[in-house]
């Protein structure tokens, strides 16, 4: 056993071990998991030297306070929680940080506009036991990250790597940002009606919900899913697979974006789908924050894919 | 007799394709499903490396992929072809046959009183309903390991719970509308709880970690 880095004396409002995702669970009902914003997990990890989907600490809204059990360094991006070490120095979000044993780093609320979700990296990433190939935590299964539950007080948190491989530094922006979704028509827009697809794009929204990994409401003008044809004009589906990014229409006609912890099938219309590279902007919405949508091809949408890869593996040595 | 299927592959965003066999529940439609689905892994397994494993609905399955390695088109194309090569007129494929024991009633399963009353059964009766019939898996979700099983008989077809529960025991046993379920895991849950059962449905140090696997059949027994 690697020896324990930080102990948790608050862990904060959702704090969970995050890394890389279980695509080949979901026909088992194992929701694809792994943090929430991707690209912010992986510039802390940058800033160390790991790998971009390495585990680190993934904290919602109200961040945790750690103390350093030995000298270590660690990295923070997302969300800006102003970090505070107890000498009162603040740590900005996307930044590297050292701490001597003994001290410790306080996380507040998420600043507003600034994100909902904070990324703490440590080096090599955080040693848990990898559980169906990754070592996210699964809440739902109980299983992954520290026992398959958010961290608590008195948790030891161990790196994989007795140092960092490098401690980076970072002048760019510290989260994907943005308040404007990139989607691709979802499979009902026919039975739904077009109306509603129409009124999607042309509505700002706001982000409402409890800061789960399951889902977000859209608040904004309800939309009729009544001018299709076939059951989802009457709000439900037979039950299909489900998928991150997936925008659903239930019945009383405010949009949800499932996140990635959200289950593997569900039983609503799906109107839109986020595309693949901005999964971590939506990770990153906050209640009240607004949101618009822009419809994009098949083709624009696998093109941003293949550049927003390009571009988180290109942090390790932009850093 | 199985109405015509109208068969849809659509994008379901840029990385997967769904592919919908048809809009409701039916043992027919969702066997070929799962051989739809065994039909992907096989040629994930011939090596095709931007293939995900599928995801079975009900009617339909969704087939993700990684468009930097899989031309979209071509798979749509394939698939298309799968769907038109699976035989028509199939008997449902005998999957393994796991036994669960059940514990029904009383404090093991807290709805079985209130089930009875409303569907005007003894409780012995909903019992012997419930077991007397061998159900498939039609598909997993919900929850890691939840199995969706089917056909539950008629005579026992409820709506869910008003309002739900926001915890449910592991191994709580339970049925809604034509569905019945084992909650693997303590979770919310929203059907009616008619017993539990000791039996491990989710085991993350078991190869596979779901006790019941698509396809599979089910008979529940007392204990």
């Amino acid at each position: 056993l690697s020896p324990a880095l930080l102990e948790v004396l608050e862990p904060g409002l959702l704090s969970t071990v995050q890394g890389s995702s279980r695509d080949d669970w979901q026909s088992l009902g194992v929701p694809r998991g792994g943090a929430c914003d991707r690209w912010s997990l992986a510039l802390a990890n940058a800033l160390l030297g790991n790998e971009p989907d390495a585990a680190g600490i993934e904290m919602t809204m109200i961040g945790a306070t750690l103390r350093a059990s030995t000298d270590c360094v660690l990295a923070l991006a997302g969300a800006e929680m102003d970090a505070r070490l107890d000498d009162g120095l603040t740590v900005p979000s996307g930044s590297a940080l050292r701490l001597s044993a003994g001290q410790s780093v306080r996380f507040g609320a998420a600043l507003e506009g600034s994100g909902a979700r904070a990324y703490l990296a440590l080096p090599g990433g955080v040693d848990v036991p990898d559980v169906l190939g990754s070592p996210s935590t699964c809440l739902v299964g109980g299983f992954g990250g520290l026992d398959g539950r958010p961290l608590r007080v008195g948790d030891a948190i161990r790196g994989r790597a007795g140092r960092a491989a490098r401690l980076g530094h970072w002048d760019g922006r510290c989260s994907p940002g943005g308040g404007s979704l990139r989607i691709v028509r979802g499979p009902h827009v026919e039975s739904v009606g077009e109306p509603a697809w129409r009124a999607l794009l042309a509505s700002r929204w706001l982000a409402s919900g409890r800061g789960d990994r399951q889902g977000l409401r859209l608040d904004g003008p309800a939309l009729a899913a009544g001018a299709g044809t076939g059951s989802a004009a009457r709000g439900t589906i037979v039950s299909q697979p489900m998928a991150w990014g997936a925008i659903q229409l239930p019945p009383d006609g405010q949009p949800v974006a499932l996140l990635a912890d959200c289950p593997t099938v569900g039983g609503y219309p799906v109107l839109a789908v986020v595309i693949e590279a901005d999964l971590p902007v939506l990770g990153q919405l906050a209640a009240g924050d607004p949101v618009t949508f822009v419809s994009v091809s098949l083709a624009e949408a696998r093109t941003a894919l293949a550049l927003a890869r390009r571009e988180m593996t290109g942090l390790r040595n932009a850093v | 007799v199985t109405a015509p299927i109208a068969v849809a592959i659509e994008p379901f965003g840029e990385r997967a394709w769904l592919v919908t066999l048809g809009r409701h529940i039916d043992p027919v439609l969702n066997v070929r499903v799962h051989q739809l689905a065994e039909l992907v892994n096989a040629r994930r397994a011939a090596g095709e490396g931007g293939l995900g494993a599928p995801v079975a609905g009900y009617a339909s399955l969704l087939v993700p992929f990684d468009p930097s390695i899989t031309d979209a088109d071509e798979l749509a194309g394939w698939l298309a072809g799968a769907v038109d090569g699976l035989p028509e007129d199939m008997a449902p494929e005998l999957g393994r046959l796991v036994e669960i024991t059940v514990r029904y009633g009383g404090s093991q399963g807290p709805d079985l009183s209130d089930v009875a009353e409303w569907l005007e059964l003894s409780e012995a009766e909903v019992v012997r309903l419930h077991q007397s019939v061998e159900y498939r898996v039609y598909m997993l979700g919900f929850s890691p390991g939840f199995a969706y099983l089917g056909l539950l008989p008629a005579r026992l077809e409820l709506p869910r719970r008003e309002t739900p529960r926001s915890r449910v025991p592991a191994g709580s046993v339970a049925i809604a509308a034509r569905q019945t379920a084992v909650y693997p895991l303590a979770t919310p849950g929203g059907w009616h709880l008619i017993g539990r059962t000791d039996a491990v449905l989710w085991d993350t140090a078991r190869q596979p970690p779901a006790l019941l696997a698509p396809g599979a059949r089910v008979r529940f027994v007392a204990g």
